[in-house]
């Protein structure tokens, strides 16, 4: 007998697109069966049935609850068998999971969001929560970093923000082909382009380790203060409930404490960056 | 052609100095242009100018054996370079290109380092920045190296 209230039950997700970003990374548009939503910054254990799951936060924007959209990048066994699947196909979706980002503390503020590689996906359903409230902000700054041209996913999103009234986004790559014309070096030389008034501003990181590390030491130097920069931590969540200890970073859970947190609230864990 | 102490203070990197100091910087610069693919100096030329991008976009490079040149960079508005031209031995690290028609302000370093010399606050100041510009460099060459070393 079905057992509904069973916490790791996951919700069937007809697949309906499947879109290729890079050579690496495809976003799964899927329709679930059930009622779902979530709030930004909050992620979700997507699976395929009989095989496993692994986490991910979704990238679509999530005032649209009739779809949802993810964005996978194939590193292992898992995400090599979702970028095998078709529309028509079912994916499981369990979660949300965890705390995302506080939207409310960020009105009346600039915000400069930090993204590199993969770390787009939730900052692309990030920058459509800060779209819809966009009268209550200063404005919305996003710097991007990829490693080349081919690696940049969501190539139209660019345009259309820098087409929106308070936004401006910048890219840049650490290998430029012929074709490229905008900035070339690692994400953190964006930060020398772009002017930011200090005292009424957020920062948000999210992308590879290595990127997130080198990111948050040009914000302290730029002046940003330790609870003025939102990290969003991805630490091999797999229960996404708090109880497998696969995620733990100190005292925390990141699945169930994160994965959203300042940088004043985790700066003293020796496995931050790792 | 001249730039005017108002032009020179909406420069990101002339912000804290006095109208006294932006004057002097005035008096011993000039602004050159260039065009695309003009190559404002190579790797281990000898400098006399420091520069600071003025409008325009320009990359920043090393060059490996065979004439093959590697883009580490590009330059954004406002930003300083060339600070080889200040230290001794004068040699620059890099090559920078003009990847679209370009303004510079060119200063001559050694008239910059004698007036260091009458005003040691002026001198602190432009050193404290021309070593931020370095620091940051060297930071970014870091996570460069770090995004190789975990390929």
């Amino acid at each position: 007998m079905l057992n509904n209230n069973n916490i790791y039950r996951p919700i069937r997700a007809k697949l309906t697109d499947v879109i290729d970003e890079s050579s690496l990374i495809k976003t799964f548009v899927m329709v679930p069966e059930e009622e779902f939503s979530f709030k930004t910054g909050q992620f979700i254990e997507l699976s395929v049935d009989g095989i496993g799951e692994a986490p991910f936060t979704p990238s679509s924007s999530p005032l649209i609850t009739e779809q949802l959209e993810v964005t996978v990048m194939k590193t292992g066994y898992v995400t090599g068998l979702m970028h095998m699947m078709k529309p028509g196909e079912f994916m499981g979706i369990r979660g949300p999971y965890g705390r995302g980002y506080p939207i409310d503390r960020f009105f009346g503020k600039e915000v400069l969001i930090l993204g590199g590689g993969c770390g787009l996906a939730p900052i692309r359903s990030l920058l459509f929560t800060l779209e819809s409230v966009i009268d209550k902000l200063e404005k919305v700054v996003l710097c991007y970093g990829s490693k080349t041209p081919a690696d940049c996913i969501y190539k139209p999103l660019f345009n259309r923000l820098n087409k929106i009234a308070k936004f401006e986004a910048h890219r840049t790559v650490d290998k430029p082909d012929d074709e490229w014309t905008e900035s070339v070096g690692v994400v953190t030389s964006l930060l020398n382009k772009i002017s930011m008034n200090l005292e009424k501003s957020v920062a948000v990181v999210c992308g590879p380790p290595i990127m997130m590390k080198f990111g948050t030491i040009r914000l302290l130097e730029m002046g940003y203060k330790e609870d003025q920069i939102y990290l969003s931590m991805e630490k091999n969540m797999s229960c996404g409930l708090g109880k497998c200890g696969h995620c733990m970073m100190g005292e925390f859970f990141v699945c169930k404490d994160g994965p959203v947190f300042t940088y004043d609230e985790i700066k003293y864990n020796p496995e931050i960056w790792k | 052609m001249k730039l005017k102490i108002d032009e020179l203070k909406k420069i990101r990197f002339f912000d804290n100095y006095t109208d006294k100091q932006l004057k002097i910087f005035i008096s011993i610069s000039t602004i050159k242009e260039f065009k695309v693919k003009d190559i404002l100096f190579e790797q281990y030329d000898e400098l006399s100018d420091v520069y600071v991008l003025l409008a325009g976009c320009l990359s920043l490079g090393i060059s490996l054996p065979k004439e093959k040149r590697i883009h580490l960079g590009t330059l954004e508005e406002g930003q300083l370079f060339s600070w080889s031209a200040v230290f001794s031995p004068y040699i620059s690290t890099a090559w920078v290109m003009a990847t679209c028609p370009t303004k510079v302000l060119a200063i001559d370093a050694k008239k910059l380092n004698l007036e260091f010399e009458k005003d040691c606050g002026f001198g602190l100041n432009t050193m404290s920045k021309i070593a931020q510009t370095i620091s940051r460099r060297l930071s970014d060459t870091r996570f460069q190296l770090m995004n190789q070393l975990t390929l």
